[in-house]
């Protein structure tokens, strides 16, 4: 299907000022600043836009929550940073669509009422920054950002700020860390940015697929928006396929369409004609699913309900013939190794389950260090600033209750069972 | 297998010097000729607060804020000396749950 971000296709190049405008581009600004901030927040509110970074928080909460406060300056960041192993979405769409995403910035930082928006964007990304440093110019010399917006009184800074490649410096408070001049590590939460953010005022911190859904929504309305996807889960979402599948890309999908969709008609299935044996739908930190919830809708609820989530999208699939022991352990040793440092239970948690899992995959430590996974991940439950202490206990734990012949067979022969 | 002296090197135990005891405890271990003894940097026992934590394995002593003037008494431990009664407060069920988790040979 054609999607309603690319509706061109996936592969198109950089998409010009001209082109955009020509297919209604910058008409959702002009409209947007004729009206309140209010109604902005409120059409995004009714089209129930979620956060596509990982979370899936609704956007209008999100911004209603950074405009009632009373403290100014406030400030909108676009999360470029995209630091998920696998993850291309936002590379993409800031490459190909640069207009999209600086019209849906400009619309975020009016609803907010933030006069300065930084563009936060992963250093890696050469074409990207090169792509959206030229619309950004486009967009300025045409009058959609700078001194008095469209001839009205908002007026809007707006500056890339290079990215540093890391799991952590995509998390929104180090992203805010980063803009300010430090180190990409986690702030404690809460404050949440919307309330104490970039430079101690109200910040709204946006993914770059979020805010590339912004324009489209003011432009066609709430109600057709929510005419793609489900009621919990509206509009589309970018999928991340690589090497698994015999056909990798990304693939734009309104939410709700079989996983089964994506991985066969999208992916052309599991590379090497092999059975699908697990399928982590938000690689490397969701709960692996069995083949058999290969039907499972791609939205938030039915995910959840299905025992794992939708994260940013990049899906991983495990093959017939593969061992999860092994497949698990570069998860948690990805953990391992992008654990920031700042907080003891974070380096305790994610250090302590990768050396169970290696001593596990040499057949050491006998039955008792199956218990030990739980215990540990129990232990460190609600400890850390950021999320990365909660990501490796998902893919653990399913993989140790959907898959205990292989723990099994690597602790009784010290060998894995497949290799 | 050698005894074991754990160190724990993570951030807090280390910010509190837990790597200057741990090459005292060796340079000590060594002058008494504890060849049966091994210091070792261990990642962590959960115990950040109360750090510098040394544990004795498998005697299972956990030896919480651990000071330069203890580590005489930790050493006469290891030489078959009295357990240090004032250095072990650390909470039953950590010390359990750590204790299982050297006992799968965690180290």
């Amino acid at each position: 299907m054609e999607g309603i971000l690319f509706p061109r296709g996936v592969v198109a190049g950089q998409e010009g000022l001209e082109e955009y405008r020509a297919r209604g581009g910058y008409e959702a600004l002009v409209r947007a600043v004729k009206t309140t901030p209010e109604a902005i927040i409120k059409e995004v509110s009714d089209a129930a836009l979620r956060g596509r970074g990982g979370a899936g928080f609704p956007t209008g909460k999100k911004w209603s929550l950074t405009r009632e406060r009373p403290e100014q300056p406030r400030y909108l960041v676009l999360n470029g940073g995209e630091d998920e192993p696998g993850s291309k979405k936002d590379r993409l769409l800031m490459e190909n669509l640069p207009h999209l995403v600086i019209e849906g910035v400009i619309i975020a930082a009016y609803a907010v009422g933030a006069n300065k928006a930084y563009l936060y964007v992963n250093a890696n990304y050469e074409t990207a920054i090169k792509s959206t440093t030229d619309a950004l110019a486009e967009a300025k010399a045409a009058g959609y950002w700078g001194k008095a917006v469209l001839g009205d009184s908002f007026n809007l800074d707006i500056e890339l700020i290079p990215a540093p490649h890391n799991y952590v410096a995509g998390e929104d408070t180090a992203v805010l860390e980063v803009i300010e001049g430090k180190k990409a590590w986690p702030r404690q939460k809460p404050p949440f940015p919307v309330t104490v953010g970039l430079f101690g005022k109200p910040t709204a911190v946006n993914n770059v697929e979020t805010l590339a859904n912004v324009a489209l929504i003011i432009l066609h309305g709430a109600e057709w928006y929510r005419s793609f996807g489900t009621p919990d889960s509206s509009g589309t979402m970018i999928f991340s396929l690589n090497d698994d599948v015999n056909r990798p890309g990304i693939y734009e999908l309104p939410f709700g369409t079989p996983l089964r969709h994506l991985i066969e008609e999208c992916g052309g299935g599991i590379k090497g004609d092999k059975k699908i044996k697990a399928i982590m739908p938000a690689a490397p930190s969701s709960a692996y699913l069995p083949a058999d919830k290969i039907d499972t809708p791609l939205d938030h609820n039915s995910m959840r309900e299905a025992g794992s989530s939708l994260g940013c999208g990049v899906v991983h699939l495990v093959g017939e013939g593969t061992c999860v022991v092994e497949d698990v352990l570069k998860a948690s040793e990805f953990f391992a190794a992008e654990s920031c440092g700042q907080c003891p239970a974070c380096r305790m948690e994610t250090n302590t389950l990768t050396t169970l899992l290696k001593k596990l995959q040499q057949g050491q430590g006998g039955r008792p260090i199956l218990e030990q996974f739980g215990k540990v991940i129990a232990f460190n439950k609600g400890k850390g600033f950021c999320n990365l202490i909660a990501m490796p206990g998902p893919p653990i734990e399913s993989a140790l209750k959907l898959f205990p012949g292989d723990f099994e067979a690597h602790l009784a022969t010290g060998k894995c069972p497949v290799n | 297998m050698k005894r074991l002296c754990l160190v724990c090197q993570n951030i807090d135990c280390k910010t509190r010097g837990s790597d200057k005891l741990m090459a005292e405890l060796e340079k000590k271990v060594a002058a008494k000729g504890l060849t049966d003894v091994e210091v070792k940097p261990y990642m962590c026992f959960g115990a950040c607060q109360e750090g510098p934590n040394v544990v004795l394995y498998p005697e299972k002593s956990w030896y919480a804020g651990v000071k330069a003037d203890d580590l005489d008494e930790i050493t006469e431990h290891l030489a078959g000396g009295p357990h240090v009664q004032r250095l072990d407060t650390i909470d039953s069920s950590l010390k359990e749950l750590i204790y299982q988790l050297l006992d799968t040979g965690v180290f």
